[in-house]
């Protein structure tokens, strides 16, 4: 028998005045499974991941997180499902306030009885996790964009959370800390073994730690399924999405013509002769 | 026409219900926050350093600018009654009754709680506090609790400093430039008052201490709309708790003095 899933999401619709953000999706995660959500800017991904935390009430549907529906929980009871996940926000959404080492350790510090020792390190232990030993004095303004993610997903970690919720985590990256956030995440979900939702347009990493890729398009799920299937699914708009062409059914508006890349000018001037 | 005026005052009148109603539910949740655990002291004390501590230069300077004008202007009027000897009575009335408690209360509006605003501000547009959140924690108890016992307490503490403070800006203008004795005026100086004034002044400074604390965390975590919201969300703090000062300071007197 198939043991229930881990998160729930029933016929959830969510709208912002006039603007349907996301109808009537479902999706289910299994325990220990990985989903990655993809699909276009505003397409509710984002959205998707704040209902199943708890931090927007959806319109119709309901998310169930543990057998336990969300919107139904009480704020203790909510506190408490929350501590069983870890959300790693776009920016990061470090407490600029404190050191990377305060970052990390805050939910240990107001959740559990360890004392400053075991803390620190665990604090260790988690940016060890993600490649940041040593940056634990850092202010998350001395961080680069990359470290910031990081240190987010080892504050997410701390708990020792059973699902993981990662938001856009590579998005503005370079590709070369884009694989890095890629390999975290995979060695996050091989070591930890936790259930995890990724939203991201970065086909190269969905790929590598997908074990279903979802697409949301137009506020509706068109596709969740593993990645072998994801490739080769004939919908036009999965075809178009995985080619990343702006021609065919995904944009709303036309995108503007394409034209042939102009043959530039020759300047008279040669930096390299005039040396 | 008439639908049209009645339509727009009606989505004003229901706008302002939507806030007031709103800045109650989350003022209710702040207090009921105080007992409950896990109690942070250090983020308390750090808001006791931030409110009251760093305050007191600013207390200092108003108190002792505001009673020396009033002090000019009393010994001004009564001069002209040739009562000059009411001047250290009525200055030590006017200070501790009023010029202390609301001077105190609407330096603090513009300097703790337009701070206040501006911070939790800034949290809520760069998501700090939905993260708080995540990490299962209440953003009122976390960051309304310290800031509302600090500003809460720390008022009155500012406003006993501004007496004293009033007390010797008093004495420097009626005794040193205008020649008056110094052991009539510190006799003078409590002359028309009781312990009861003094009471009534720390429950002004206790109420103003609350007003300012939860209205500039009110509307800090309530700030949307980026760096423009962002900027006006202490710009709108200092104005409603400093309006909001004014009007309790009326009905405190008017229910107190009875």
């Amino acid at each position: 028998m198939e043991s229930a899933p881990v998160i729930d999401v029933v016929n959830l619709s969510k709208a912002f005045g006039p603007k349907v953000v996301l109808s009537n999706v479902n999706l289910q995660v299994n325990e220990g499974e990985s989903l990655v959500v993809m699909g276009g800017s505003g397409t509710g991904k984002t959205v998707l991941l704040r209902n199943i935390m708890g931090l927007l009430t959806p319109d119709a549907g309901h998310v169930a997180v543990d057998g336990k529906i969300i919107q139904q929980l009480g704020r203790e009871e909510l506190f408490e499902t929350r501590k069983k996940i870890g959300m790693c926000f776009q920016m990061a959404a470090l407490f600029d306030s404190m050191s990377v080492e305060e970052n990390v350790g805050f939910a240990l510090t107001r959740h559990t009885s360890m004392t400053p020792g075991e803390i620190l390190n665990r604090v260790d232990e988690c940016l060890e996790m993600v490649g940041l030993k040593g940056s634990n004095k850092l202010r998350p303004s001395e961080l680069s964009g990359g470290m910031k993610r990081r240190v987010g997903f080892a504050r997410a970690i701390a708990l020792k959370p059973k699902i993981l919720l990662f938001d856009e985590p590579t998005t503005g990256l370079d590709p070369v800390m884009t694989d890095v956030i890629g390999r975290i995440i995979l060695g996050l979900k091989l070591e930890l073994g936790v259930t995890s939702i990724t939203v991201t347009h970065d086909l190269k990493s969905a790929f590598e730690i997908a074990d279903r890729i979802a697409l949301i398009f137009r506020g509706e799920c068109i596709a969740c399924e593993t990645p072998e299937a994801f490739r080769v699914n004939p919908h036009p708009v999965v075809q178009q999405f995985l080619r990343g062409d702006a021609d065919g059914p995904f944009l709303q508006d036309p995108p503007p013509p394409r034209r042939e890349p102009r043959e530039t000018s020759r300047s008279t001037f040669d930096p390299l002769q005039s040396v | 026409m008439l639908n049209s005026l009645l339509e727009k005052i009606g989505i004003q009148v229901l706008g302002f219900l939507d806030k007031a109603g709103d800045f109650a539910v989350v003022s209710g949740r702040a207090v009921a926050a105080i007992p409950r655990r896990p109690f942070d002291g250090r983020n308390l004390m750090r808001q006791f350093l931030a409110v009251g501590v760093n305050s007191i230069p600013v207390i200092l300077l108003t108190s002792l600018a505001v009673s020396m004008v009033f002090a000019v202007q009393l010994v001004y009027g009564f001069k002209q009654f040739q009562a000059e000897g009411l001047a250290a009575q009525v200055n030590g009335l006017a200070i501790i009754r009023e010029l202390a408690p609301v001077i105190s209360g609407l330096m603090m509006a513009g300097r703790v709680g337009s701070a206040m605003a501006a911070e939790l501000g800034t949290m809520q547009v760069t998501e700090q506090i939905d993260a708080l959140e995540c990490l299962a924690t209440d953003p009122i108890q976390y960051l309304f609790v310290p800031r509302l016992l600090a500003s809460a307490i720390t008022l009155p503490l500012l406003v006993c400093l501004s007496i004293y403070v009033g007390y010797w800006g008093g004495h420097f203008l009626l005794v040193a430039v205008e020649g008056q004795s110094s052991v009539i005026y510190a006799n003078d100086f409590y002359k028309l008052l009781t312990i009861r004034d003094l009471y009534i002044a720390m429950t002004k400074a206790f109420v103003f201490g609350v007003i300012i604390a939860l209205v500039g965390c009110w509307r800090g975590y309530r700030t949307f709309g980026g760096a423009e919201g962002v900027g006006n969300a202490p710009t709108s703090s200092v104005v409603t708790s400093s309006l909001w000062i004014l009007i309790a300071d009326f009905f405190l007197t008017k229910i107190l003095l009875v």
